[in-house]
């Protein structure tokens, strides 16, 4: 998959759940006391410019029809990496990047209340807008003190900035890799801030991350 | 990522798991019977091919509240081609084959996470928790993959033994209903659920699963170091 002007082979995305004190404050979850990881499978990968499908099958179902944006910044694995320490995390990331993590909402709500994997509400074909580029390690020394927001229709509907990020991409990344092998091009998405709400078929939306760019992706209806 | 399963190379990009379609699987976990499939993803971090070990993670094994790693055995096929949207009647034209494939299981942290609410995923993917093999049967081979002993010894034991005749969503009915949310594509591993007799392995421990017309994996156990 090429980003800007590179070309990536990711393996895996990892996501972090709850991970901006504004959003876990907006909805009144508990802070938690370690990171929250979920996966999205490669077929949600789309880049810059490309459209986000509506599924059908969600839009037609009013238990169903509710799918949000969530803008978030992502980092690239540089190499294949197991049990890395924070101190020597930034060795192993090859850059950052932008990313929409696009979810059905009420599918994941109820999924969550019987107790059920996240993944069907998560991976749908398109749900992972990336990009438009990675920038890398060298111009962003810190990733922690980046405005990110989100414009639906050119309205502000996501803004804040990555140090509000609880856990810190190299706890982050200490923390995965203790589970994973992780392998070059795999993906990390930090977590998303406040103010996410449902899209509709028609909308343009724009994730912003400073010093990174604008990922802008149009929603379209399944079909057409 | 490519990987050598018998003869054979595949580069899967995800591999999806089944939950509770095996009645007696979910009767014995005191979980509901569900209405659709359930679907949860494995990363392929956790593919180890016949005969590699399974490493018990240190982070599991000294830990109390987390020191439960159990066996599942399962009957898992491949897909040969891109699809979306199949109809139960035309899926057989997209799978590759069949194998055998543990999904190994941190129950502990599965179940401690579950329990708050939280995704399934750290407790299913350390690496190598996902066994697979010894390889990939054609699809002409097998006539009727509902209808196969399936089982599973340790250190010789007879711990897991059914037919996939019972399991509950066949595998017409998986591809259709699973390929309505995501387009699967060549490689890609579906593997369609345990049946009861799941248990927890111990470093030293030898499994052998086996599934008729299949043949058998063997993985030892090691804690890792």
């Amino acid at each position: 998959m090429k980003l800007g002007d590179q070309e990536i082979s990711p393996t895996k995305i990892i996501c972090i759940g709850t991970n901006y004190m504004d959003h876990i404050e907006e909805t009144k979850l508990d802070v938690p006391k370690e990171p929250v990881l979920f996966p999205k499978t490669l077929n949600c990968l789309i880049s810059n410019k490309e459209p986000i499908i509506y599924p059908k099958f969600l839009y037609n179902q009013r238990k169903y029809n509710r799918v949000d944006y969530e803008v978030e910044l992502a980092f690239i694995i540089k190499d294949k990496c197991k049990y890395i320490p924070k101190n020597e995390a930034y060795n192993h990331i090859l850059g950052y990047t932008v990313f929409n993590d696009i979810t059905a909402r009420k599918m994941q709500a109820k999924d969550i209340l019987s107790k059920l994997p996240w993944f069907r509400s998560k991976s749908f074909d398109t749900f992972g807008p990336i990009g438009p580029k990675i920038v890398n390690t060298e111009e962003i020394k810190n990733p922690h003190n980046l405005r990110i927001e989100l414009k639906l229709n050119g309205e502000i509907k996501q803004s804040s900035n990555t140090k509000h990020l609880l856990f810190k991409v190299p706890e982050l990344l200490e923390y995965i890799s203790t589970f994973f092998t992780l392998e070059p091009g795999d993906i990390v998405a930090t977590g998303t801030p406040s103010g996410i709400g449902p899209i509709q078929p028609g909308d343009i939306i724009e994730a912003t991350i400073e010093k990174i760019g604008t990922l802008t992706n149009k929603v379209v209806m399944e079909g057409e | 990522m490519n990987i050598k399963i018998g003869n054979k190379i595949i580069d899967p990009t995800k591999i999806i798991c089944l939950g509770r379609n095996y009645i007696d699987h979910a009767k014995e976990m005191k979980v509901q019977v569900p209405k659709n499939p359930v679907f949860f993803v494995k990363t392929v971090n956790t593919l180890v091919t016949n005969g590699n070990p399974i490493i018990y993670p240190k982070i599991l094994y000294n830990n109390q509240e987390y020191n439960q790693v159990d066996h599942e055995v399962e009957l898992a096929f491949v897909v040969s081609q891109t699809c979306k949207n199949i109809q139960a009647e035309y899926a057989y034209n997209y799978i590759e084959g069949y194998t055998v494939f543990l999904d190994i299981t941190a129950r502990k942290m599965q179940i401690s996470d579950r329990n708050v609410n939280l995704p399934w995923y750290r407790s299913k993917n350390f690496d190598s928790f996902g066994p697979i093999g010894p390889r990939i049967a054609p699809y002409s081979e097998i006539e009727d993959p509902h209808n196969l002993n399936i089982q599973l010894k340790i250190n010789g034991e007879l711990r897991q033994q059914s037919n996939t005749k019972h399991m509950l969503f066949k595998i017409p009915k998986i591809l259709a209903y699973l390929s309505k949310f995501i387009t699967l594509v060549s490689g890609d591993i579906v593997a369609t659920g345990t049946p009861s007799g799941v248990a927890s392995i111990q470093p030293g421990d030898i499994i052998e699963a086996s599934i008729d017309q299949i043949g058998a994996i063997i993985h030892k156990v090691i804690l890792e170091e």
